[in-house]
């Protein structure tokens, strides 16, 4: 092969990389920063509802269900982002500290949490 | 779920009583011009107050069929977030509590806040622009309504901004970062507003970002995106491997360098780089099918020459 038929080859073969990287960067196998984003709000979330699920008093609650933590916090891991909303624009009114659950109880966010991860269904009617 | 809401409105009051310590320095922002709302149009009135301050000309008029909804009498919080990023500004959320308001206040960027002008059961919602704070009579001033200089007394304010929810945010130039800006903030708002922003901005942005947080994962991996959609594959695969040396156990990081140095055509690398992703990554992980998709994509291809110049790793 010839100096300049390598050239030529070269520079095809340089063409060719190039149109793949431009086709490659769009794939959806390069995780993007909105699903990055998502991800990490997720992750945040269910932390979360796993440190309220972590409480004794919590605990004693949802024993008192025939549910216990580790299976709620399993429970919960397979909501969807919906269905997390809905949960945690309840905690979201939790004051740091959960100092909420003195004033209304543990029952309560107990029950909300059975409710979404679909142990009970008591508010279905409202 | 009524209890919830009234206890907490207890709870926030009694914080609301603690001393505000940076409340004694913050000026009055007198050069924000105001825009007198007419009707119901609030939003479009506190929306140009904002813009304009940041050096964008536009009027109330303007915006009001980017903003205003006929049917509520009123604008929603996202259009005019929104709103903000067709102006080519970036709406940066303020967090909720009056410290971080009126730091906003102090740092020059007038802030606009919804208010609940009525009760909770009751609501009258109402947007309007904090733009000060007299230390001598303790009054909070805002361009609100059809005032150009209303004054609100402190607690009163806290307590109409907390009923609503302690909402507000500042229309900032996207290339300048506020010495308020968090990362975490700062780079959720960026990449909510890429669409809209010229490249030379989000040049700017991006450069000010990694200058100001030079070792933080969240921005160098966004940074390294940004390089990698730009198919800057040099730089993106500089940045990916800086996330990488912050936090070895970044799937995300582990995967998206793989692609880079697959496009590099290094190949070796770049299936190793896939295999750790793949090893950091739970089977029920959210990015598991991502890094499968790599890893098989990698295997399946033809092992073939690789230029040592770019492929460094092997």
């Amino acid at each position: 092969m010839s100096r300049r038929k390598i050239r030529q080859l070269v520079g095809v073969l340089c063409c060719a990389v190039s149109l793949s990287c431009m086709q490659t960067a769009a794939r959806a196998d390069v995780i993007g920063a909105e699903q990055f984003i998502n991800t990490l709000d997720r992750q945040a979330t269910l932390d979360r509802i796993d440190a309220v699920l972590a409480r004794s008093d919590v605990q004693r609650e949802l024993e008192r269900y025939g549910v216990d933590s580790a299976e709620a916090s399993e429970r919960v891991a397979a909501l969807n982002d919906q269905e997390l909303m809905l949960l945690t624009d309840k905690l979201e009114e939790l004051p740091a500290g959960g100092s909420l659950l003195a004033v209304v109880g543990v029952t309560f966010i107990v029950i909300l949490i059975l409710e979404l991860v679909g142990v009970i269904d008591i508010f279905k009617k409202i | 779920m009524r209890v919830f809401v009234c206890a907490c409105a207890l709870i926030a009051g009694c914080a609301g009583k603690a001393p505000l310590p940076t409340l004694a320095t913050v000026p009055e922002l007198s050069e924000v011009p105001f825009f007198a709302q007419t009707d119901y149009q609030c939003g479009p009135a506190a929306l140009a107050t904002i813009l304009n301050a940041a050096a964008v000309a536009v009027t109330p008029a303007e915006l009001v069929d980017a903003v205003y909804v006929e049917g509520l009498k009123g604008s929603l919080q996202p259009e005019l977030t929104a709103a903000t990023r067709r102006y080519g500004l970036l709406p940066l959320p303020v967090a909720p509590d009056p410290e971080s308001l009126f730091a906003e206040v102090a740092d020059g960027r007038p802030a606009l806040i919804l208010q609940n002008l009525g009760v909770r059961k009751v609501p009258v919602w109402h947007y309007s622009v904090v733009v000060g704070f007299d230390a001598g009579t303790g009054d909070v001033i805002l361009r609100s309504g059809t005032e150009k200089r209303r004054l609100e007394p402190l607690r009163r304010f806290l307590k109409s901004w907390e009923l609503a929810g302690n909402w507000a945010f500042v229309a900032i130039d996207a290339g300048t970062i506020p010495a308020t800006a968090s990362a975490d903030v700062y780079m959720r708002a960026l990449v909510g507003a890429e669409r809209q922003l010229s490249d030379s901005t989000l040049a700017r942005a991006y450069a000010g970002a990694l200058a100001r947080w030079p070792d933080d994962p969240f921005v160098l991996f966004l940074a390294a995106l940004r390089e990698h959609t730009d198919g800057q594959l040099a730089s993106a695969a500089r940045l990916y491997r800086e996330v990488l040396a912050r936090d070895p156990d970044h799937a995300a990081a582990h995967n998206n360098l793989a692609n880079v140095l697959f496009e590099q055509g290094c190949r070796t690398e770049a299936l190793q780089q896939a295999r750790a992703a793949l090893d950091r990554e739970p089977p029920d992980g959210e990015f598991h099918a991502a890094i499968a998709d790599t890893l098989r994509e990698i295997e399946e291809s033809p092992p073939g020459p690789q230029d040592p110049a770019l492929c460094p790793g092997g």
